[in-house]
């Protein structure tokens, strides 16, 4: 005889009063209720777009644009597919988001450490700095540097240094690398950066020689002089075979308007971007790292001062990779602001991803478009988060 | 927790689940099948005249920040020559031109806006193009004839813009300017480099800095903007136009005669015109001129029952808003932004017309009201 199944001889606490039952019923019944909720609101999306006629679907990627798009660092062809302008507006975007957090953080740590430093004028001059930065309106500031951009002379009338930096209200221009053919430049890149990494594994060695033997070993001129003698060895091997990897391009103002061409440019619309996402972004980060640094126990700046180390040693070696653990996860969500912010850069002449998309709606199914941008914003904060995640975990505590 | 209690968890996830999904189907072929069948009778909806008559007034999407074309005036109001057209709808369906809403769209919102039906109208300097024609619903009547053009700084002592070459244009983005200044640069090899804003604001202010030596827009947009500069007259239009911008109203696809309301109100300002009536003297009794009294439903008709308009729509139209040559002058032209309507203007009537001391030999032209 088969044995009865327990639950038909249960004989204990009253199912209505079991907590594992109230709990695993409540569970079941708000995934029910979120699911349906969240299919509701697709089923009402999707009844509403084809109601009202509004077009949508993806098939418009591979159609012809047929837009410019205002600045790019990609070659890019008005003729080329939506898909591929998509790709050249997440470059310009990514462009931004790039320099943007190094520079920003570098500025930022700077300003958290002169916020917290000994002399009564720097520590207020950073504490007025980061008081007004963080508490004005990004789009108030980047208006603000549009303006004094504008305030710059014209071209013609513009600063000129040395026949090669000129400075004016269209932007900065300065000598600048003009690639040679791809594989010279591949062959140079890739050479160089063998010797970099073999750069990096003799200062690791050296490191470690110099502190188990405390003899100097030099790890770091060591690292450098590899790349650089490689580097300069490749560049003549390179140049003799074929042509040189990289040749240097000077400004140069041309036709009757004296437009700058040549050389490397930042327009103006790229710098008020950059400043003013720049300095917004520095501001937060410099109330973290404060934080950060202010977390690390007095014992242990008081331990680095007793073996004698000086303050800038006490900071560099005990203070500040201790605050690194405090400062990584929120620095992470500023680089994820200062990504998505950059989305303003619109109003002032930047044609970033979102100004592409807006464009693209006058030709494209507006919400298919802004699905596909959401999409990247989030893989390129997602990308920030990983980063930040791993560099997190090897800062962080090991084996304590 | 016995195996029992996972047993029936399990049984009722599954459950749930399979509900769920049974539910979801049901809701979405709720949700479709209504709109399948209602779609093809359009007569057993209301149609879009008698909503706008419940309503009270017409619901216009346009512009506050063009000068001339759609903006707000020193009390508050909103004025200018779409707006007009606007209120000469409204004074055709309603017989008060001032039961109007006016809803300020962006450039880029105005496809979509017009798209979802919203609107009774989209009056806000709408270059006709048959992808939008396709997309965004139908167009009335062309009420101007626009050209992209350049403005640029008179010390440059530039004559043409094909003196252009090299130079840095400001452009507004998400609009056709920026791709035909992109196919113009092409068509001469004028290598000009683009700068581009989100706000045409913004690109004036660039241009007037110097941070680019022209600004590009529609010929209307390029002597409005001129009147707002700081010396304006330092400033001058280049002769050229590199574009086609005929610009009308649009009205949601899927009311035809709604369309042909709008269309016979554009006719109506149009006409008033070339008959010399202004809203000076509108006729209320037989004039003995046939087609005056046709068009002001005097005598004779022209449609207007069929569509379900008042037959005497264009005394309220003229009488309230004027002809054509009235809001042309009232918003663009003299007591405007300075646009020049004389003989052979593009915006002047057609020669055709039998008025005596209108300009003549323009574009402006629509089917006979009969």
């Amino acid at each position: 005889m088969s044995e009865i199944p327990r639950f038909l001889t249960y004989k204990g606490i009253p199912v209505w009063r079991h907590a594992q039952i109230i709990q695993w019923a409540a569970q079941i019944i708000s995934a029910f209720l979120v699911v349906f909720l969240v299919a509701w609101f697709f089923i009402n999306i999707g009844n509403a777009i084809a109601d009202r006629n509004i077009p949508f679907g993806f098939s418009f990627l591979d159609r012809e644009y047929q837009t410019p798009i205002g600045e790019h660092f990609i070659p890019y062809e008005s003729s080329d597919s939506f898909r591929y302008a998509l790709v050249v507006a997440a470059s310009n975007t990514l462009l931004v988001a790039i320099i943007g957090v190094v520079l920003a953080t570098i500025l930022g740590i700077f300003m958290g450490v002169a916020r917290l430093s000994g002399n009564w004028l720097v520590s207020k001059l950073a504490l007025i700095y980061v008081e007004f930065f963080r508490n004005v309106p990004l789009l108030v500031q980047l208006l603000f540097w549009f303006f004094i951009i504008l305030v710059l002379p014209p071209v013609r009338e513009g600063y000129v240094f040395g026949g090669q930096l000129y400075i004016n209200n269209a932007g900065i221009s300065a000598p600048g690398p003009i690639p040679g053919s791809l594989g010279a430049v591949l062959t140079w890149v890739v050479l160089v950066a063998a010797a970099a990494a073999v750069g990096v594994m003799a200062h690791r060695k050296l490191t470690r020689r110099e502190t188990e033997t405390g003899k100097p070993s030099y790890p770091l001129l060591t690292g450098i002089a590899i790349v650089f003698v490689v580097g300069v060895l490749s560049w003549i091997v390179v140049s003799v075979i074929s042509e040189a990897p990289f040749t240097i391009s000077s400004p140069e103002p041309q036709g009757r308007f004296g437009r700058i061409h040549g050389g490397i440019t930042v327009r103006a619309g790229l710098l008020v971007l950059l400043v003013g996402l720049v300095i917004y972004t520095s501001a937060f980060i410099a109330e973290i790292v404060r934080a950060g640094i202010q977390s690390v126990r007095r014992g242990q700046i008081e331990a680095a001062r007793a073996l004698g180390l000086s303050g800038t040693d006490t900071l560099r070696h005990v203070t500040f990779p201790q605050a690194l653990r405090l400062i990584i996860p929120p620095l992470i969500s500023q680089c994820l602001n200062l990504t998505k912010n950059s989305s303003l850069g619109g109003a002032v002449g930047y044609t970033d991803m979102t100004n592409v998309a807006i464009t693209m709606t006058q030709t494209a199914p507006a919400v298919s478009i802004f699905i596909l941008i959401m999409l990247v914003y989030l893989a390129m904060s997602l990308t920030w988060s990983l980063i930040g995640n791993l560099y997190n975990r090897y800062v962080g505590f090991t084996g304590v | 927790m016995n195996k029992g209690w996972k047993l029936l968890i399990a049984a009722a996830l599954l459950l749930s689940a399979a509900a769920l999904l049974l539910i979801s189907a049901a809701c979405s072929e709720q949700g479709t099948a209504p709109a399948q069948t209602s779609e093809p009778s359009v007569e057993s909806q209301q149609s879009r005249l008698d909503a706008i008559k419940a309503r009270g007034h017409v619901v216009c999407a346009s512009n506050n920040s063009i000068p001339g074309f759609g903006y707000v005036d020193e009390g508050g109001n909103n004025v200018g020559f779409d707006i007009d057209l606007c209120r000469a709808v409204a004074a055709a369906v309603l017989g008060d031109a001032s039961a109007i809403e006016i809803i300020p769209v962006h450039a880029t919102e105005m496809g979509a806006t017009i798209q979802s039906g919203d609107v009774d109208m989209l009056v806000r300097t709408v270059t006709r193009s048959s992808s939008r024609d396709a997309k965004w619903g139908n167009f009335a009547y062309t009420m101007y004839y626009d050209g992209q053009g350049f403005m640029i700084r008179k010390s440059e002592g530039i004559s043409s813009a094909l003196d252009l070459r090299n130079a840095a244009v400001c452009v507004t983005q998400g609009t056709t300017t920026e791709l035909n200044l992109q196919d113009f640069s092409k068509l001469y090899d004028m290598n000009i480099q683009a700068l581009t804003f989100e706000k045409t604001d913004a690109a004036v202010e660039a241009y007037r800095a110097g941070q680019c030596d022209a600004f590009t827009t529609d010929h209307s947009g390029l002597y409005a903007y001129k009147s707002s500069l700081p010396q304006s007259d330092s400033h001058v239009v280049l002769p050229e136009t590199i574009s086609e911008e005929p610009l009308a109203p649009v009205v949601p696809h899927g009311d035809e005669g709604w369309t042909d309301v709008v269309n016979i109100v554009m006719a109506i300002i149009i006409y008033a015109e070339a008959y010399g009536v202004t809203s000076q003297n509108v006729p209320d009794a037989l004039t003995g001129n046939t087609k005056v009294d046709r068009l002001f439903g005097l005598a004779g008709s022209y449609g207007q029952e069929t569509l379900g308009i008042s037959p005497t729509a264009a005394q309220d139209v003229i009488r309230s808003v004027g002809n054509y040559a009235e809001i042309y002058h009232r918003s663009l032209g003299d007591n405007g932004i300075g646009l020049p309507r004389g003989d052979n203007s593009r915006n002047a009537l057609w020669s055709a017309a039998p008025c005596d001391d209108c300009p003549k030999g323009g574009q402006i032209y629509a089917a006979p009201l009969r």
